[in-house]
């Protein structure tokens, strides 16, 4: 039963998708149907399975590893699997009414919109190195293609700077890879642990390099975020969504599977890898924070935000080494869950927005609170989550990871923790105070709205930003269950 | 290390990197385009040469993913070119670069009019 | 001894091709010196022991993306102005000494590493020769992309399905004049060239499928050849594009994935396991299904439109 689940929640995207391409109107609707609706309940028999057996691998084809391919579902797995299923299926739900599954818009849209939730989904659940090149490539060749669909100059140019920095990082990935198979002779996420203690240490610090280096690519992890904000802010709204909320994060999600699990803890030097990348992080903390309040768009203040909040997902990995890791570790993943609820929920009331006022540089979205009052509200509630106000998700995970840097003794993380919520709370008051702005009399009266949103686009923003505020208050059965799954902490020296 | 193999090693490795340098240093997509297949053929180059076995067993691994690793190079590299044909239709241009303070400018002033 | 010197003059070849394609000025140069790249690698891979890369290297690699390159040059060049050429070295001067030595110090530690690799026992690969048998092919590469590794194939061809959709969608509009010119003038000796080289492609596709089992070859390379036949057919105009997919194009896209799934949960359902294809003659479906649909893909890519028809 558990063995079909996950195989469904790979193959129902992937055959509806093969279904959307078929002639006929009713191939589409049922692709999209058969593809997406499933995916909740298959999740329940995975999550149950988890709960009871926190590290279940389904060896494809029957062959063991290293040989053949195994799936893998533990915690931070379903974790992200739910997180798929609810902004990709709540996204899906505002994307059915800008792409009509008959028009010809929908016809380009939804094959790659289920080939990308199949993707994500198999990247999840990958065990295998090599398969997770496969899938990275797959999350970028349909991701890229529907930033494209936008159709305006920006988006393409976006597109396109995206599509050859994410071909060298998947690059550099595979060097990476090429060089770890030959120094253990298996590509297996789990295995290759043990094979790495024995491995040349030269060959494998340079391996790891290469492959955290394209991971940081592909994750937009400051300095090397340039090609995100304008493939993020430029995409059609529900598109924007997933890949704040999901895409980039499957970088982060492997290079937590790379340093956390497969590299054999405390050697390699790994302990001074992880606090670059923390450095990194905290750089993007503050920089996204400072280039998100300098925008004038909102979608690029959102853009700049998905920046600054990837920096938190990385602050938490110096502490894998401290008496303070399951609390890190409960904060970065709540921290994940929550910014992917929230963002998806900004960027689809800002596509909302956009939709009705035809524009959404911030001196335009005046009277907002006539003109759009659900648009607003969803962005004051994801806001609260965003800059970790309480009672929400965003200010659970925060408080968390406050609790891990001062258990730990980390003081500079207290500061960066705190200066990025400050900046949070800067530019998330600049949006709002944009939108409650009056008319100047003395200016040309900006058109009223010009076009009425379908209620179900709205309720679907509001829905996000709702359960992002909700996991602030259902949150011990989900903290239990990650912290079931959490990576061993390192001993302490 | 029998001395082909260190030759085809050292091929692999000078690939990769001429494939690098092309990449950074060019600002023509074709050209970027290219250099990316470079360096998809270096390390494929660098994976076959590590998995040649002594006895005349090569590892089939390594040659099952090159053989992958050579369709998705082709896949991405045919939508990389409609992307390249598309932006040329948009903007007139072969590269990216060019005028993209001067288009944020334009693409600013048409939202603002928009309105 | 003449072996290795004819790997040296190889490997020279294929560094010297590489690095005129990054050089050269002219970018048909480049392009056609990637191609002869891609020709000179097809004969490394043959010298390396892997005669399955060295025919998907000639079909695929030189082939097929040397010629969607060419073809893309031409539809740049279509309007008229030379846009291509005209501008290298475009980068400044300052960052391409950074820029080169960073590559030479990236190629000095990737070679440095490879070079001191031990070979490591009880590798994948030799867990892949000892249990090849249960495949019921003896083609251990064939055995790797459709029994132990099957599920990286049939993700690969998401991948290429993914690719043909991507072009589709960002290729918005249909214009019969940006497409490179068939040959309009009947010239006597192209039909009767093409009645002999579309069957022999046909030939050869079905030959490597086959072969593939126990020799080098199958659905990739006999795919790629399939497609030649199909890019030679519309180069010269008996194909032509048509502005949609038609529904036979349609299922012929997804027949690959839709069979290999389809065949995987099959078996899955009745009590084995996901993706073990039971048999041979299994394992000769699903690459039929897999070089229809790999072949049709990349024909439809090359002509950069949505579907194909003859030509009226």
């Amino acid at each position: 039963m558990t063995t079909e689940a996950l195989v469904g929640l790979i193959f129902l995207p992937l055959l509806g998708a093969c279904a959307t391409v078929l002639p006929g109107r009713l191939a589409t609707r049922a692709g999209v149907l058969a593809g997406l609706l499933p995916l909740p309940w298959l999740l329940v028999v995975v999550t149950l399975a988890v709960v009871q057996d926190p590290a279940l691998f389904v060896e494809l084809g029957g062959f063991a590893a290293p040989l053949g391919i195994r799936l893998f579902a533990d915690p931070l797995a379903v974790l992200m699997l739910w997180m798929v299923a609810i902004i990709g299926g709540l996204a899906a739900v505002h994307a059915w009414f800008d792409f009509p599954p008959d028009s010809p818009a929908g016809q380009s849209f939804w094959p790659l919109w289920l080939l990308l939730t199949s993707a994500m989904n198999a990247l999840f659940l990958s065990a295998d190195l090599f398969n997770l090149y496969v899938c990275l490539e797959l999350v970028t060749l349909t991701a890229i293609p529907l930033i494209a669909l936008a159709g305006s100059k920006t988006s393409v140019r976006a597109a396109m700077r995206y599509l050859l920095l994410a071909l060298l990082a998947s690059l550099l990935y595979l060097l990476g890879i090429a060089l770890l198979y030959n120094a253990t002779g298996t590509l297996d996420l789990y295995l290759i642990r043990t094979a790495l203690t024995a491995a040349p240490p030269a060959a494998v610090v340079t391996a790891l390099a290469l492959i955290s280096l394209g991971l940081l690519l592909k994750g937009a992890v400051f300095p090397l975020h340039v090609w995100l904000p304008q493939a993020h802010a430029s995409a059609p709204g529900p598109v924007s969504a997933v890949l704040s909320a999901l895409v980039v994060k499957t970088a982060i999600y492997l290079l937590y599977r790379l340093w956390l699990w497969s590299v054999p803890a405390g050697t390699l030097a790994a302990e001074h890898a992880l606090m670059l990348m923390a450095l990194l992080g905290a750089g993007a903390l503050l920089y996204g924070g400072v280039l998100a309040l300098l925008q004038e768009r909102l979608k690029l203040v959102i853009a700049y935000s998905t920046v600054a909040q990837l920096g938190y997902l990385l602050l938490i990995l110096p502490m894998a080494a401290t008496a303070a890791w399951p609390v890190a570790w409960q904060g970065g993943l709540y921290q994940l869950l929550s910014h992917g609820l929230a963002k998806a929920a900004m960027f689809l009331a800002a596509a909302n927005i956009l939709h009705a006022l035809g524009s959404d540089r911030l001196s335009h979205l005046r009277r907002l609170d006539q003109r759009q009052p659900l648009s607003l509200f969803t962005l004051a509630v994801a806001g609260v989550s965003l800059m970790g106000l309480p009672p929400s998700g965003g200010f659970l995970a925060k408080w968390l990871l406050l609790e891990a840097a001062w258990r730990s003794g980390q003081w500079w993380l207290l500061a960066v923790l705190i200066a990025g919520s400050l900046l949070a709370a800067a530019y998330i008051f600049r949006i709002l105070a944009a939108s409650l702005g009056r008319d100047d009399p003395t200016e040309a009266q900006p058109v009223a709205a010009s076009r009425s949103i379908p209620v179900i686009q709205d309720a679907a923003a509001l829905l996000l930003a709702l359960l992002a505020l909700g996991t602030g208050f259902a949150a011990a059965p989900i903290l239990q269950f990650i912290e079931a799954g959490a990576p061993a902490a390192w001993s302490t020296p | 290390m029998n001395p082909s193999a260190v030759i085809y090693l050292l091929t692999a490795a000078a690939v990769f990197g001429i494939g690098l340098y092309g990449l950074l240093q060019s600002r023509q997509i074709l050209r970027q385009l290219l250099s990316i297949n470079l360096m998809g053929g270096g390390i494929f180059l660098l994976l076959i040469t590590l998995g040649g076995g002594a006895d005349g067993r090569p590892d089939p691994v390594p040659q099952a993913m090159v053989l992958t690793g050579i369709v998705i190079a082709v896949s991405a590299t045919a939508f990389a070119l409609a992307l390249l044909l598309r932006w040329h239709e948009l903007s007139g241009s072969t590269e990216l670069d060019a005028d993209a303070i001067a288009d944020a400018i334009a693409d600013a002033v048409a939202d603002a009019h928009d309105d | 001894m003449i072996g290795l010197a004819i790997d040296s003059v190889l490997a020279l070849g294929i560094v010297w091709l590489a690095l005129q394609t990054v050089r050269s000025v002219s970018m048909l140069q480049a392009v056609l010196m990637f191609i002869v790249f891609g020709l000179l690698m097809s004969l490394a891979w043959a010298r390396l022991h892997a005669p399955d890369l060295a025919l998907a290297e000639a079909a695929i690699g030189a082939g097929i993306t040397g010629a969607l390159l060419l073809v893309t040059w031409r539809r740049l060049q279509a309007d008229g102005h030379d846009p291509v050429d005209s501008e290298l070295p475009a980068q400044s001067k300052w960052l391409t000494i950074p820029t080169a030595c960073a590559a030479a110090l990236l190629i000095v530690i990737v070679g440095w590493i490879a070079l001191q690799l031990p070979a490591v026992p009880g590798t994948a690969g030799d867990l892949a020769w000892q249990r090849l048998g249960e495949i019921g092919v003896s083609n251990p590469v064939t055995g790797v992309l459709l029994g132990f590794r099957a599920y990286d194939t049939l993700m690969e061809m998401a991948v290429l399905l993914a690719a043909w959709l991507g072009a589709r969608a960002v290729a918005t509009t249909y214009r019969p004049g940006a497409l490179p010119g068939p040959v309009h003038v009947e010239v006597p000796l192209v039909g009767a060239l093409l009645s002999l080289v579309v069957p022999i492609s046909i030939l050869v596709a079905v030959y490597l499928l086959q072969a593939g089992g126990s020799a080098p070859g199958g659905a990739f390379q006999g795919g790629a050849v399939l497609a030649a036949g199909g890019v030679l057919l519309f180069l010269t105009g008996r194909l032509e594009a048509a502005p949609r997919t038609s529904g036979l194009e349609r299922v012929g896209l997804i027949l690959g994935i839709a069979v290999f799934s389809l065949m995987g949960l099959m078996v899955m359902a009745t009590g084995g396991h996901m993706l073990a294809l039971p048999g041979a003659w299994a394992i000769y479906l699903v690459e039929t299904a897999l070089l229809l649909s790999i072949a049709l893909s990349l024909v439809l890519l090359f002509a950069a439109a949505p579907g194909l028809r003859r030509m009226s």
